[in-house]
């Protein structure tokens, strides 16, 4: 049987000129001085080959600028491949981004219709389905209104309910699924797997580890342009994982010197990272703001992180996270533009962070605190269980419980007869 | 079959969001698209019957039969530089054919032609020129402008996304055209080796056959046409050609 979608020996280079002649006043001048502009080739993709075979879902990692939007560009026939070659049993249609021939002055309905044209259906057609489209954007109230008026979660919910609604045999998926709230969210991946019923095949680049191991069949990691491991998804997350740490190690290791020695911690527990950002102190209070050695069950906590950059940067992501000694993660939260949600960066700084009651069983926990570049390519510092959290019995008669969350259960019992 | 159904959907779609849009938060509206060659109308109007008289009679009728089709051209070439630059999400977007945009911008650029007519035939009438059959060859004369424009956008549109300064330099071309085409003076009247570049500019020819049909009332010169349609469906081969060409680097350049 054919496969859907073969891959051999895929390579694009790009030419990326230092001071690309813009203008054919530039562009004759240098021929006929004989200078000729310096070109320094940038290759996205080396040597990619795989095959996906017709009804699978694959998913695509890798870090940014590891290739995935070339590759999956090249996928849907725009641009050439420098070499190597594709081949595609059926027709692909691709949303590489959403939106696209949207005009913000016409209203959602123009824009639907713009979109189904632009799809390849008659306007027969899309009228039939516009109903639908409409009901899956939940956009009924605002249909009429110019797309100018939108919010930006509006927006994206009608240009991903358009992209849905076409269906071609083969759809490849660039990032787009990070749109809309839970429940949106439920729908898009409910839609996902009638396609996959009917046979038909997905390709989607994501950086949502769930979205990978709750939807694909298998992934394909890339990086640095090449295919490093083609599996299924928990082992390709690993993969995954070990690159970015090897890349982490890389990099400490070109600074080292550099950058100074951080100040220890704490004992117990392990610290990665380049150390270009680093966590000097994690203190955490109940709510009398003293440093206890414990924490009631139900009692809320201040946690203080006091960072310093080694040299100016504009922004960090930031991950704090509460995991059991168990390794089940109770809790994280990822600010993922510490600048864009709590203010513009100083060189040191303390983030506080209030958590107003922690309903955990009584236990050792840690909580986990890293920071990275924003878009998470590798990992300035982090604390991994270094930071333990002792969590003491509230007096609420716990009976025998187990698990992580604390329910307080009321019990009682009445006779039938 | 269907297939070609669904282009036409889509570009007539285009074209009504295109025209639609243009004036659509002006004040005047569409008004606007006849406002402009009236302005230039009443301006050369002006020149050459009071400050450097050219000397022919009915000057207002002469001159708005050839001006509304050179405005066509004119506008479809200033505008075609941007048509792929600026509809990146467009070009970039899998199973679209940019050479749409082209054909899109050029029909609706008509659309604008089109509505001006009716005061053209007002001016024609009341200069009491004749009205004739000659006017059946009206949409003929329309289709070989209109291949040729496309022609010409799609290399204009291509090479400006490679080289900035094509759209500047095909503005000083229209300039330059404007003065060699006998749009608001006679061909007649200038002798010699110009009649040459008269004949040779397929422009030139078919501004004239709009000033046969609409001034002269007289029915074109068909042989004429026909170079000129050859040379429509030539310039529109090496457009597409330089096209199909640039299509890969041009997304990548983009």
């Amino acid at each position: 049987m054919v496969a859907a979608v073969t891959v051999e020996a895929l390579s694009k280079c790009f030419r990326v000129y230092r001071d690309r002649s813009v203008t054919l006043r530039e562009s004759l001048i240098r021929r006929f001085t004989g200078r000729h502009e310096r070109a320094r080739e940038l290759w996205a993709l080396r040597d990619v080959g795989f095959t996906l075979e017709h009804g699978r879902l694959l998913g695509v990692i890798g870090h940014n600028g590891a290739g995935k939007s070339t590759l999956l560009r090249l996928l849907c026939g725009l641009g050439r491949p420098t070499s190597g070659r594709i081949r595609c049993d059926g027709h692909v249609s691709g949303l590489l981004e959403l939106g696209g021939g949207f005009h913000i002055e016409l209203s959602g309905r123009e824009n639907i219709l713009t979109a189904g044209l632009l799809n390849g259906l008659t306007e027969r057609q899309v009228k039939q389905q516009q109903d639908e489209i409409i009901a899956f954007a939940e956009l009924e109230d605002f249909i009429d209104q110019p797309v100018r008026t939108y919010s930006s979660g509006m927006y994206l919910r009608l240009a991903f309910a358009v992209a849905m609604h076409f269906d071609p045999m083969i759809l490849v998926l660039d990032e787009v699924l990070a749109v809309g709230d839970a429940r949106f969210q439920k729908k898009c991946l409910a839609r996902f797997a009638r396609f996959r019923e009917t046979g038909k095949t997905l390709i989607l680049s994501s950086h949502s580890s769930e979205q990978i191991k709750g939807l694909c069949d298998e992934v394909l990691v890339l990086e640095e342009g090449r295919v490093v491991m083609q599996g299924d998804p928990a082992t390709a997350l690993r993969c995954y994982d070990d690159l970015m740490r090897q890349r982490t190690e890389r990099r400490a290791a070109q600074l080292h010197g550099k950058a100074p020695a951080p100040a220890p911690v704490a004992s117990g527990g392990s610290r990665q990272g380049t150390h270009e950002a680093i966590i000097e102190a994690v203190r955490i209070y109940d709510a009398s703001h003293s440093a206890p050695d414990h924490v009631r069950s139900g009692d809320g906590v201040t946690i203080e992180l006091d960072y310093r950059l080694v040299r100016p940067m504009p922004d960090l992501a930031l991950s704090l996270g509460i995991y059991s000694e168990t390794q089940v993660k109770c809790f994280e939260a990822n600010i993922h533009s510490v600048s864009g949600v709590l203010g513009a960066l100083a060189l040191a700084g303390t983030i506080r962070c209030h958590l107003p009651a922690l309903p955990l069983l009584p236990e050792r926990y840690y909580v986990d605190v890293g920071v990275y570049p924003p878009d998470y390519d590798y990992v300035y510092d982090y604390h991994w269980h270094m930071h333990p959290l002792d969590i003491v019995d509230g007096g609420h008669a716990e009976h025998q419980a187990s698990g992580v969350v604390s329910l307080s259960p009321a019990w009682s019992i009445a006779a039938r007869e | 079959m269907g297939r070609f159904a669904q282009r036409y959907d889509l570009i007539r779609h285009l074209v009504r969001r295109d025209f639609t849009l243009r004036y659509h938060a002006s004040a005047l509206g569409v008004l606007w698209s006849v406002l402009l060659p009236l302005t230039q109308l009443l301006i050369l109007v002006f020149l050459f019957r009071r400050v450097l008289p050219l000397g022919i009679e009915a000057y207002p009728a002469f001159l708005f039969s050839a001006l509304l089709p050179w405005a066509w051209l004119s506008t479809c070439l200033s505008s075609a530089g941007s048509l792929f630059l600026g509809n990146r999400d467009l070009v970039r977007r899998p199973g679209f054919a940019p050479p749409v945009l082209i054909v899109v911008n050029t029909l609706s650029n008509l659309l604008t032609y089109l509505v001006s007519l009716p005061i053209l035939l007002g001016v024609l009438v009341f200069y009491d020129r004749p009205l004739t059959l000659a006017l059946l060859a009206f949409p003929i004369v329309i289709a070989i402008q209109g291949v040729l424009t496309v022609g010409l956008g799609l290399m204009v549109a291509t090479l400006n996304v490679f080289y900035r300064d094509v759209q500047h330099i095909v503005s000083v071309g229209l300039t330059l055209l404007f003065y060699l085409t006998p749009v608001f003076y006679d061909a007649k009247s200038v002798g010699g080796a110009y009649a040459l570049v008269f004949r040779l500019n397929p422009i030139a020819v078919l501004i004239e056959q709009y000033r046969a049909i609409f001034f002269y009332g007289a029915a074109p010169a068909w042989s004429s046409l026909l170079a000129s349609a050859l040379a429509g469906i030539v310039v529109c081969g090496i457009g597409y050609g330089v096209y199909t060409r640039q299509r890969h680097d041009m997304i990548d350049v983009m």
